[in-house]
């Protein structure tokens, strides 16, 4: 029997037995219309996204809503939701939607080539040649064909003291929102340092080993990567920088240094951009990066 | 990482003078892969001073080498080197503050004391560190609630009332457990305030007479309904009004909050005395009459994690705040002590460099005197999320207007509330030359002084100590 004869039984038995199919009974006092929210006037919908979580707490009548939303604060989880009988509000479950939606979007958009030229980035691609590619193939991610290479070594030239290198990874909004102004730091902090920053390479389809590859192929003493990192429910903007002690292919994952949660919420583009100079200046000094830098 | 930073708080009161030295802990709060948060993880006395009297010369004037001797007695006792003291404050409150040699004996101290050692004063700042060391902003932040800390003291009552672990306000009153002093044996009276005269509303007994408890109680419970009313649980404030200290002010909370009380007649609240006249002052008198009192009964009353030893305390431990852990700072000459904080307003703030500049030019001159200018340091609040262009620009700005300073040879110090200091600093140094110090994760605001320590937990942050001195919020 299969999945559809055991349906049309089941369903036959209860005819048979209520002498009529279910339908679903709503008293009259359990319902509620539901209460209109506020809309714009000019017919525009308000972008539930723009809402910040943290401040927002929806159950009704609370013993002491101000002590929940101190504690809110304190965190992005969807907590102090209330609830629509036993589901979450409307405006919960689209909202969750909508920050599902924007995360699969900033891992399948690309990063505006207009985006890389504006900001006078090199441009360069990993051997991965779409998306698809790109998921299923990390190895490809972080290798270069020859003519990427010799972008590559032509940029850079050879066994310069740093190579600032900008890769879309899982998030290309994360790049966009905030590596332009990441970078800036970095640039303006490495020149009070008194270390030449060079230019910055863009690399499509990137995974942070291609660090290695860029090591090996330039010699680099200290390889810094802006890249995207995997977008969650929180925000789909949050990047990381891996910085390597020269790096080459083959590396441990313990010799990277990395700092995450390069976002609006979390450490600012800025802030951590000044923060990165000064990593990659204590890099030099030491000759060290990960786990030996400490 | 863990470290260790040890730190000493002198009081030198209306009545008694004490000693702490505590350790404060501190850990980076932040998981490795990020940028590190340096916080004060753990605050501990080690070490807790015997309660001398404060040694007078005269009404007016302190025995500032009586003081002296007894830091240095305690320093000896408590096995402590004072060159291991990373940080501290004495603060100087009640009466003695109004003593002639108030200010010399504060700074001699503090630099006797330790390196950074911090000299305070002021009866807001004595509110607060009372209420930090009776633990009143911990609770209200624990417990998502309104406290009123009432620390009584011999002379005053200093007030801080505390929501969600904010400081909402301070405040004084003249209501203390030495307004009325008797002889022990005899019960005469030896000494009456001038501030119970002034009230007028009960006649005290007069110096040489005998007092009796049913006598002294119409003052006691005068002063017990003043309290009553800046707590917001009797109405009307005519009795708050009698004995708000001169030049203060106070409005009731608008919610009843939980009470929480310091101080020497904290102790005659929570333990209560047998003899009235155990301490040969009202003081017992007081703290039974709070504690019988059914307004105080009917509110939500907690005890000060410490009592007479509260601002003592707060001094040792809660004194020394951390700045933010991206910071950036070239040349410096730590300790800076003592710098007066220029404010910009919001809107001068969102300014373009040119109009910033401006700004800061025109402030400058409010801090200079005769002697040309100053050293201080300029206050911001920052932006929530930058751009690096707009970092430049400030940077421009701080730096153009920041030049006269510099050029009459001071450092150029910023200091911002939100996370920007490491990137504002690297971006401004260029720009300018000698010392540049540049902190975030530290609110200040006009009329407030900051202390600033050498760098501690690798250079990552730095100690740092505001004094309110005027506070209005």
């Amino acid at each position: 029997m299969n999945e559809k004869e055991v349906r049309a039984l089941v369903e036959r038995m209860i005819v048979e037995l209520a002498g009529q199919a279910p339908t679903p009974q709503v008293k009259g006092a359990d319902y509620h219309p539901m209460e209109r929210e506020s809309t714009a006037g000019d017919g525009c919908l308000d972008d539930i996204s723009e809402i910040d979580l943290r401040r927002q707490y929806l159950v009704k009548d609370p013993r002491n809503g101000p002590a929940f939303l101190d504690l809110k604060r304190k965190t992005p989880a969807r907590l102090g939701v209330g609830r629509a009988g036993a589901r979450y509000k409307t405006i919960t479950m689209l909202r969750m939607r909508a920050d599902h939606a924007a995360a699969q979007d900033s891992v399948f958009s690309h990063v505006d080539e207009a985006f890389v030229d504006q900001n006078g980035w090199v441009f360069t691609q990993t051997l991965c040649a779409d998306k698809d590619e790109y998921l299923t193939r990390p190895d490809r991610g972080r290798r270069f064909d020859e003519q990427n290479q010799a972008i590559i070594q032509k940029t850079f030239g050879r066994s310069p003291k740093v190579a600032l290198v900008v890769g879309d990874g899982l998030s290309s909004a994360a790049i966009e929102a905030n590596a332009a102004d990441c970078m800036q730091a970095i640039r303006a902090g490495l020149e009070a340092y008194g270390i030449p920053p060079g230019p910055v390479l863009f690399v499509k389809y990137c995974r942070v080993g291609a660090c290695d590859h860029i090591g090996d192929l330039t010699g680099a003493e200290v390889v810094c990567m802006l890249v995207g990192e995997r977008p969650g429910l929180v925000t789909a903007e949050s990047m990381s920088a891996y910085v390597t002690y020269q790096p080459h292919i083959g590396i441990p994952e313990s010799k990277r240094t990395v700092v995450s949660n390069i976002h609006r919420q979390g450490t600012t583009a800025v802030e951590a951009g000044a923060h990165i100079a000064e990593l990659i200046h204590r890099m030099l000094e030491k000759k060290a990066s990960g786990i030996d830098l400490r | 990482m863990s470290e260790q930073l040890l730190s000493v708080g002198i009081d030198i009161g209306t009545s008694t003078t004490q000693l702490v030295i505590s350790r404060l802990v501190l850990e980076n709060r932040a998981n490795p892969f990020s940028v590190p948060r340096v916080a004060i993880a753990e605050r501990e006395v080690l070490y807790r001073s015997d309660i001398h009297f404060t040694p007078l010369k005269s009404e007016t004037v302190i025995d500032a080498d009586g003081v002296r001797r007894i830091v240095e007695e305690e320093y000896r006792k408590s096995g402590f080197d004072k060159r291991q003291i990373g940080t501290g404050a004495v603060i100087i409150t009640g009466e003695t503050a109004r003593k002639e040699n108030a200010w010399e004996v504060l700074g001699a101290l503090s630099a006797f004391a330790g390196d950074f050692v911090v000299a305070t004063a002021g009866p807001d700042l004595e509110s607060i560190l009372a209420a930090r060391g009776a633990g009143a902003d911990a609770y209200a932040r624990e417990h998502h609630t309104d406290v009123l800390n009432f620390d009584i003291g011999g002379g005053t009552s200093n007030l801080a009332l505390y929501s969600h672990g904010e400081l909402v306000r301070t405040g004084c009153l003249d209501v203390g457990g030495r307004l009325i002093k008797l002889e022990r044996e005899t019960g005469l009276v030896t000494y009456v305030s001038p501030v119970l005269r002034r009230t007028g509303v009960c006649p005290p007994p007069a110096a040489g007479e005998r007092a009796h408890p049913e006598a002294l109680a119409p003052v006691v419970e005068f002063l017990t309904q003043a309290l009553e009313q800046a707590a917001g649980l009797r109405p009307g404030r005519d009795k708050l009004d009698a004995l708000l200290t001169e030049g203060t002010r106070w409005e009731p909370p608008d919610r009843p909050p939980v009470c929480s009380f310091s101080g020497g007649v904290a102790d005659c609240i929570y333990t209560p005395q047998g003899d009235w006249r155990a301490y040969g002052d009202i003081g017992v008198l007081l703290g039974r009459a709070i504690r019988e009192s059914p307004r105080f009964r009917g509110a939500q009353l907690r005890a000060g994690t410490e009592t007479i030893r509260a601002t003592v305390v707060g001094a040792g431990s809660h004194s020394t705040e951390l700045s933010g852990s991206t910071i950036f700072y070239r040349n410096a000459v730590f300790p800076l002590k003592n710098l007066p904080i220029l404010k910009l307003t919001e809107a001068e703030e969102r300014g373009s460099a040119q109009a910033l500049e401006q700004a800061i030019g025109a402030k400058l001159r409010w801090f200079a005197d005769e002697g040309g200018l100053s050293q201080l340091a300029l206050g911001l609040r920052g932006e929530e999320n930058p751009s690096y262009s707009r970092v430049r620009e400030l940077a421009q700005g701080l730096a153009r207007g920041l030049e006269p300073l510099r050029r009459a040879g001071f450092a150029s110090v910023v200091v911002v509330e939100r996370d920007m200091a490491k990137v504002l600093g690297q971006t401004m140094a260029p720009l300018l030359e000698g010392p540049v110090l540049c902190l975030d994760g530290v609110g200040v605001d006009n009329g407030d002084y900051i202390d600033i320590g050498a760098p501690v937990a690798n250079g990552a942050v730095l100690p740092v100590i505001i004094k309110t001195l005027v506070f209005n919020k």
